[in-house]
This record gives structure tokens, sequence and C-alpha cells, in this order.
């Protein structure tokens, strides 16, 4: 899979990355869509990213980004 | 402001469209992607569908005439540029839908690209019945994917920063008052243009990444896949 931001992140990603794959493809895409099986190493692999994204002052970024494109998300997903 | 919109047909199952999308980086077609950083996922719990929201770090090479007109601290050595793109996706697996965003969070001021995608599964292929996972080989399957790009650039306004503190705003004051005796419309068109030919190109290179992901899938599942990922990091990278 594709790297981490954080190279120091790159371990769990990668852990979190083949959980996610098999879950998705072998039960998420087979309409076992209830509950993601991956989420106790996602929740390892936020914790290390955060602190990165803070660090670098990514996180202020991309809550600015949020707020200026929520309301077009919400016209775009109003076409379907 | 411009768009761009093109219409494309996978020889592949919605499934397996799917699944390329979320692998499709790295691979040979777009080296220029350094990082992948998953940011949010999570299942609604009412509707069933997947939301994932990933961060991603792009090398941009930027022209030189508009290397000339922005502050000296974004443009590197090489005239080229690191940009976070931003991807928020929405799948419905059942109605066979996937919906993505992805838009640029820096140099907005200069160009602002915000790329909107819609996968569909082909109605034919609901003719065979329930979803049955990834069924790679049955090749009658498709999925068609629209693609729409709105590019806008608000660099007359004196926005060349998304985001900015003084030093950008002095700086950049002195370099919009060189450009006063230009057309500021004049410019944001031409920056515009370059992005239409670009984001041409890059609509392209994507389809060819994401058959390149497809086509490993094909013939040998993931982990095929995790494999080609492996060696095309190796060679972005480098030794």
């Amino acid at each position: 899979m594709a790297a981490s931001i954080a190279p120091e992140c790159n371990e769990i990603k990668e852990k979190y990355d083949t959980c996610f794959l098999k879950w998705y493809s072998e039960k998420y895409l087979r309409g076992n869509t209830t509950s993601n099986e991956c989420e106790e190493l996602f929740t390892k692999y936020k914790t290390c990213l955060n602190k990165v994204l803070k660090e670098r002052g990514i996180d202020t970024m991309l809550e600015d980004a949020r707020k200026g494109s929520s309301e077009t998300d919400a016209e775009f997903l109003k076409k379907s | 402001m411009k768009c761009f919109y093109n219409e494309h047909a996978y020889d592949y199952p919605f499934s397996a469209v799917s699944l390329a999308y979320f692998l499709r980086y790295p691979n040979r077609y777009s080296r220029h992607v350094l990082s992948t950083d998953v940011i949010e996922q999570f299942i609604d719990p009412n509707t069933h569908r997947l939301h994932s929201t990933r961060l991603h770090l792009k090398r941009t090479k930027i022209p030189l005439n508009i290397l000339k007109l922005v502050p000296k601290r974004l443009g590197g050595s090489d005239h080229s540029a690191q940009s976070y793109i931003l991807e928020t996706s929405v799948i419905d697996p059942t109605q066979g839908w996937m919906k993505t965003e992805s838009r640029n969070l820096e140099w907005t001021g200069i160009l602002s690209v915000v790329e909107r995608q819609h996968y569909q599964r082909l109605l034919a292929s609901e003719n065979a019945g329930a979803l049955d996972g990834i069924s790679l080989d049955r090749k009658s399957e498709q999925t068609t994917v629209y693609t729409n790009v709105t590019l806008r650039s608000r660099f007359g306004q004196g926005m060349v920063f998304g985001r900015r503190n003084d030093t950008d705003k002095k700086e950049e004051d002195n370099k919009t008052g060189l450009l006063s005796s230009l057309s500021a419309a004049g410019i944001e068109r031409t920056i515009e243009l370059i992005g239409v030919r670009r984001t041409r190109d890059a609509v392209s290179k994507g389809k060819q990444g994401m058959n390149l992901v497809l086509e490993r899938l094909r013939s040998g599942g993931i982990m095929c896949v995790l494999e080609g990922i492996r060696q095309d990091r190796k060679a972005t990278l480098g030794p």
C-alpha cells in the first residue's frame, strides 16, 4: 500500500490497510455491511497520524477545507 | 471557471473497480503521489454506506511563467511543489455506486481543482442477481465512471493563498503590484487553461492506473496488487 506521510506510522498503517482490504473484499462487498472489523487497528493508526498532522499544522488545514466544502458536498449528494 | 467532463466504462464489475479505487496508489502512472493516509473511515449505521476520507501528498510541477508570479517559499528549486489533496468517498455496495470528490488544499487561490466522480454498476450486471463479491473474471460486467472537474483561479482577486499570514500578504502585495499593468482576468484564464490541459492528461493517466490495478486483481488477486505496489513504491522512492 501507499506510504504514510509520517514514516513512524507506516507499520501500523500497513497493518490497518491489510485488515481493511481483507474485510472490504471478503465481507463488506459480499453484503456483510454492518460493522468494520478493523476499527481497533484504525484507532491506533489514527493516534499515530493525528500527532503528526497536528505537529505540521495539517489538522487546521483539514478543518478549514471541511468547513468550506460541506455546502457543496450536500448539493452533490442531493443530485443522486 | 472552467469545467472538464469525461465518461468511461471499465470492463470490470463494480466490486473490483471500487476495490481498485482504494488500491490505486502508487502505480507506475502516478509516481507523483508521495503518500496516502486514511483520515476517517466509518459505516453509516442507517444506510450501511462506507464513508472514507483520505489525504494524499502529491508532487506538482509548476509552469515557469506561473512560478515567477508566486511567492518564493512556495516554489521548489526544480519548479516542483508539494500539495495536499483531500479525497472523500461514499460507497453503496448494494445499489452499486460510489461517489468521490478530490480537491487541493493548498494553492487554491492560484488554482482550485475539484474532481468529482460517480462510479455506477451497469444495469445489465444487475440481472446477474445478488452481489457475489469480487467476481473478477466476469468480463461481461461493466462499471461506468462519470468524471467532472471544476477549475477556478482567483489569482486576480489577490487570493494567491488559500490561507495567508502577514509575510505572505506583504510578498503577495509586492508581486501583485508588479502585475497591475497586466490583466488579472487574462492571467486567471491562462492558469485555468493550463489546468484543463493537465486535467485531461491526469484523467487519462488515472484510467491507465486503475486498469493496471484491475488487471493485477484479475490475474492474481489482492496479493498480486500488493506485490505490484511494493515494486512501484520502490521505483518511486528510488534505490
